[in-house]
């Protein structure tokens, strides 16, 4: 350390060797608070983790359900097919409306020979096409499919509309439960896993109140005490998000695995991008709280 | 040396620890300070290191103005004067040596520097022997005597002691005085609180009297007989 003209203290590299030197040494004689507090925040950390997997793949059971929603349009018989081609333009400028597919009455009836196994069936109808011309609706949100249907219903030339009311309703009701669910739990465990930190990391900081005491004392500097803290923070969390991040990271590949070999009607998140970014944000949480907490508990013992 | 100019000193409450407290300590001497318990000695000590603050009043340590010192000036205040407690207050989870050796690697020594240093403080009072064990397997006196040379370790020019016998027995007592009184020859500024009054009486130091927070006897060094 150095004192300059002015007299403000400054540290040097001899003294962050020291720094270091005293971080080691206090969490080895803290060695049980300091494992008290890394498991802490192995657990902390691991429970954050799932609940953003969970978050994912809740939504994404919701947007997959709900992605599946369309809304069939079926149109008068006796329309041109310049008709039909402004009546597509005109559903397609609905707000709401991602793309507006057309299925002629020609495409309905071959493919519903197709599926029948029968090459014959117009002819066994007597050359009458009972299939009427059909425009599929995805929407941008199942939430504006009831709107936009209506809206749909209104346009001339359009017969018939369908989608799957009723189910819809339902639908709905329990993919906004889940997304909601899913929130919550987050919510919830990042609120607890602050607390259980900062609470654990504050202790580990009180125990050691004399400590700090003595190096005021004996003429330590407020940034020469709060230094050894911080990184001892700091590694706690590095330590503690890197176990973590290992036990959800192995954890969710295999339930991955199992899911999609067993359960193969679920839709799940594989995405190694978004499970890099869980496990990312496992890390800096892990060491955010870590120097944040050591910081906010060593500060109320440098006022005078 | 030390300057202290009508100081006061209320507490939140209220109460008054100090009042119109003028004191004048020149460099190299040694000064008691008695009084009952209660009377403001300890708030004194806290003054000299900037532990406390006086409500009115200026005080002056090696020509620094507590008062108008900035909170991060404090730790360069406190390496100029060595504090030497009633209770110790001693690492335990430290042995002798690291405990004196802290002192001085907060302040930033170099390492070897601080290992010589270390081992000659050690010498002085007497603890060569005992330097790796730690503060609960020795006795009180030679707690205290860590307390001494942990206080002694940066060379402070000044050395405060808050009733370092209190919790010693008479022969332990004199061993750590005998210390002091060596240190205070090499040319130490000496301020110690007390009550044992054996002590006082047989060292034949300036004795200042302080009764309900205001100073009502100071006599010098060689004084005989002290009214209390």
């Amino acid at each position: 350390m150095t004192i300059d003209q002015r007299g403000q203290i400054g540290l040097e590299f001899n003294t962050f060797g020291f720094i270091f030197e005293q971080v080691f040494i206090s969490l080895k004689r803290n060695v049980l608070l300091t494992l008290a507090s890394v498991i802490t925040m192995i657990i902390s950390l691991s429970l954050l983790g799932c609940s953003m997997l969970f978050l994912a793949n809740a939504s994404f059971v919701a947007e997959t359900f709900e992605s599946q929603v369309e809304i069939a349009v079926f149109l008068q018989d006796y329309l041109s097919s310049e008709q039909v081609v402004d009546l597509q333009n005109k559903l397609e400028k609905i707000e709401g409306v991602a793309s507006v597919t057309l299925t002629t009455k020609e495409n309905a009836i071959k493919e519903f020979e197709e599926s029948m196994g029968s090459k014959t069936l117009l002819e066994d109808l007597g050359g009458i096409n009972p299939f009427p011309d059909k425009f599929t609706i995805q929407t941008t949100d199942a939430h504006l499919v009831q709107d936009i249907a209506s809206k749909v219903s209104k346009v001339t030339g359009v017969e018939k509309v369908r989608y799957g009311q009723g189910v819809l309703e339902k639908l709905l009701q329990f993919t906004d439960w889940l997304r909601w669910v899913g929130l919550a739990i987050v919510v919830i465990f990042t609120i607890a896993s602050f607390i259980l930190i900062a609470f654990n990391i504050k202790t580990n900081v009180y125990s050691r109140e004399k400590e700090i005491q003595i190096m005021r004392l004996v003429g330590a500097s407020n940034s020469f005490i709060r230094w050894p803290f911080i990184i001892e923070g700091m590694f706690i969390g590095l330590i503690g998000a890197v176990i973590a991040m290992v036990i959800v990271g192995f954890t969710y590949t295999w339930l991955l695995g199992y899911v999609m070999s067993n359960l193969t009607f679920l839709p799940v998140v594989a995405d190694q991008l978004f499970i890099s970014k869980v496990l990312g944000a496992m890390l800096l949480s892990g060491i955010g709280i870590g120097v944040l907490a050591s910081s906010i508990s060593v500060r109320q013992f440098l006022r005078t | 040396m030390i300057k202290m100019k009508s100081i006061s000193k209320f507490y939140p409450n209220g109460a008054r620890a100090l009042y119109d407290i003028n004191l004048n300590i020149h460099k190299g001497e040694f000064v008691f300070l008695v009084g009952q318990s209660g009377a403001g000695k300890s708030t004194l000590i806290k003054l000299l290191y900037r532990d406390e603050i006086p409500t009115r009043g200026q005080v002056i340590v090696d020509s620094d103005n507590l008062i108008r010192l900035k909170e991060r000036e404090i730790p360069l205040l406190r390496r100029k004067i060595g504090v030497i407690f009633q209770d110790f207050k001693l690492l335990q989870n430290m042995t002798v040596f690291e405990n004196i050796a802290f002192a001085q690697q907060v302040v930033g020594k170099p390492k070897k520097e601080i290992e010589n240093n270390t081992e000659v403080l050690l010498e002085v009072v007497g603890l060569s022997k005992k330097r790796d064990v730690y503060p609960d397997e020795i006795s009180g006196g030679e707690q205290q005597r860590v307390c001494v040379a942990r206080a002694l370790a940066n060379n402070p020019p000044i050395l405060v002691a808050d009733e370092p016998t209190g919790n010693l027995d008479q022969d332990t007592a004199w061993e750590i005085m005998e210390i002091l009184s060596r240190v205070n020859k090499m040319g130490t500024t000496i301020i110690m609180a007390t009550h044992a009054l054996y002590i006082v009486e047989k060292m034949k130091k300036r004795v200042v009297t302080i009764d309900k927070g205001k100073i009502i006897d100071d006599r010098p060094e060689g004084a005989n007989r002290f009214g209390i």
